[in-house]
């Protein structure tokens, strides 16, 4: 990592025994857009507010909603430049597992992979953390997954959580409406109320993006398929 | 979330500062406007237009020289603003990478993957502490062989966005502002109507008659994908064009 450059860490300990920076890259992530996950009982949803400053933005040039393989997909809350970064290694990663054992990764098997690149990040000479959390879902072995990973290389695996902007409220909302039997469906429609709870103005097909991982793999919804389940909730 | 104190190095290098914000990207934006210069790109039914001002600071400069329109390859263009040397060294690095792109897999680079890598080298110069970001913004047009003409834009934070319309420079907000309130009302322009809107909005923004020797535009259209340059002559047409219907 450090080539040329620094050979020392720039993130290291205060004297209260804390890394700052990582804190300040959760702040970073905290500012971001607020982004939604939910573990149903045949699949996983994700959810994000994608709303671009001016009309003369082209929203379907850029997606935050994008597959990692045929069954694993990723969104995120923060920094997107740096999303892109870990977005380009997931997919070699999953290539590279592929290679050597010719089978699909599994989900924690990337998210563990994945993470270890974020903390190395946080060791390395002369370069500072990533400011995104990933919201990472998958299906392998007929059961779904969704694991979030952190700016410091830590991964949680969730039933449901909030990213981003007043993600507190995002997952008091999540705490109430979560069940072991939700269904895909229902997933989904619980996550754009979800995001509807601080979304700012309108909400329509072309501000949010849902992405869904079930059996038969990861896919985008497309903008027709997010203005039905909007029209259901209005 | 506690509110440490910085070390007082996040305004220097590309670290974090207490609120989250990396100080250096933010300053390299404001290093755009050293350039004075204000530029942007339209994209029309079926053509993508870039165009920005000349200024020559010094009568003894050579005007030919001095240019901010750029051919990254046959048929992608872009128009630079920003620090030169830094406008310069990317537009290297672009054509760099496209050439790279066309050994490697055979065939010509579209311009959102290039878009796209210059973008995801900006980033990392916001990720390491020994490269500073690069000062300026590269506005990209080419045809797409699937989705027709296409405008893209990427910036010293290493974010890349495909656009109807965009500005860069130091009266980006007004022309914007500008550009909006235009793809409101209308956006299937023609190769003519999106020259002359793009004229209208810079001279309205920047409240200057031009000359044709005081504008730069580039254009590529669906029958000639070929990144082209207008001479003066055809600038001039366009002038003309714009005062009769005034």
């Amino acid at each position: 990592m450090a080539e040329r450059g620094y050979s020392f860490s720039l993130t290291t300990f205060s004297p209260s025994g804390k890394l700052v920076q990582i804190e300040y890259a959760l702040s970073a992530v905290a500012a971001g857009a607020p982004s939604v996950g939910i573990k149903a009982s045949n699949g996983v949803v994700l959810a994000t507010e994608k709303k671009q400053k001016s009309i003369l933005y082209d929203e379907t040039s850029v997606h935050k909603v994008e597959p990692i393989t045929k069954h694993i997909g990723m969104v995120y809350s923060g920094m997107g430049p740096d999303y892109r970064v870990l977005l380009k290694k997931a997919r070699k990663l999953a290539q590279q597992y592929f290679l050597v054992y010719q089978e699909p990764i599994p989900t924690a098997q990337l998210v563990q992979r994945i993470s270890s690149v974020m903390q190395e990040y946080t060791q390395s000479g002369g370069v500072r953390p990533f400011g995104v959390s990933l919201l990472i879902a998958g299906w392998d072995d007929a059961c779904p997954f969704l694991f979030q990973s952190d700016p410091s290389g830590a991964y949680f695996a969730w039933k449901a959580t909030a990213m981003g902007k007043n993600y507190m409220s995002g997952k008091t909302f999540l705490e109430k409406r979560y069940n072991m039997d939700l269904e895909v469906d229902d997933a989904i429609h619980t996550a754009i109320l979800t995001l509807k709870e601080s979304f700012e103005g309108q909400m329509t097909e072309d501000n949010i993006e849902v992405g869904i991982c079930t059996e038969t793999g990861f896919r985008r919804l497309t903008t027709a398929e997010v203005k039905d389940y909007l029209a259901a909730i209005v | 979330m506690s509110r440490g104190s910085s070390a007082g190095f996040d305004r220097h290098i590309t670290i974090f500062s207490p609120e989250g914000r990396l100080y250096q990207v933010e300053y390299a934006f404001k290093a755009i406007n050293q350039g004075g210069l204000t530029s942007l790109a339209i994209r029309g039914q079926d053509c993508a237009v870039v165009i920005t001002q000349k200024k020559v600071p010094d009568k003894l400069l050579d005007a030919s020289t001095v240019t901010h329109l750029f051919k990254i390859t046959e048929n992608i263009g872009c128009v630079m603003s920003g620090m030169t040397a830094d406008s310069k060294s990317q537009v290297q690095r672009a054509r760099y990478e496209a050439a790279n792109w066309k050994y490697k897999y055979g065939y010509e680079i579209p311009v959102d993957m290039l878009c796209k890598r210059m973008a995801d080298i900006s980033q990392v110069y916001t990720q390491n502490a020994e490269m500073r970001p690069l000062g300026c913004c590269m506005i990209v047009i080419g045809v797409d062989e699937e989705c027709g003409p296409q405008v893209y834009k990427c910036d010293p934070a290493g974010y890349y966005c495909g656009f109807k319309a965009t500005a860069a420079g130091v009266k980006q907000t007004e022309a914007t502002s500008f550009l909006e309130k235009k793809v409101k009302k209308k956006l299937d322009w023609t190769f003519a109507q999106t020259i002359e809107t793009a004229i209208t909005c810079l001279s309205t923004v920047l409240s200057i008659d031009f000359k044709p020797t005081e504008l730069e535009i580039g254009v590529i259209t669906t029958e000639d994908p070929k990144f082209r340059i207008l001479t003066e002559s055809e600038i001039d047409v366009h002038l003309v064009s714009l005062s009769e219907r005034e």
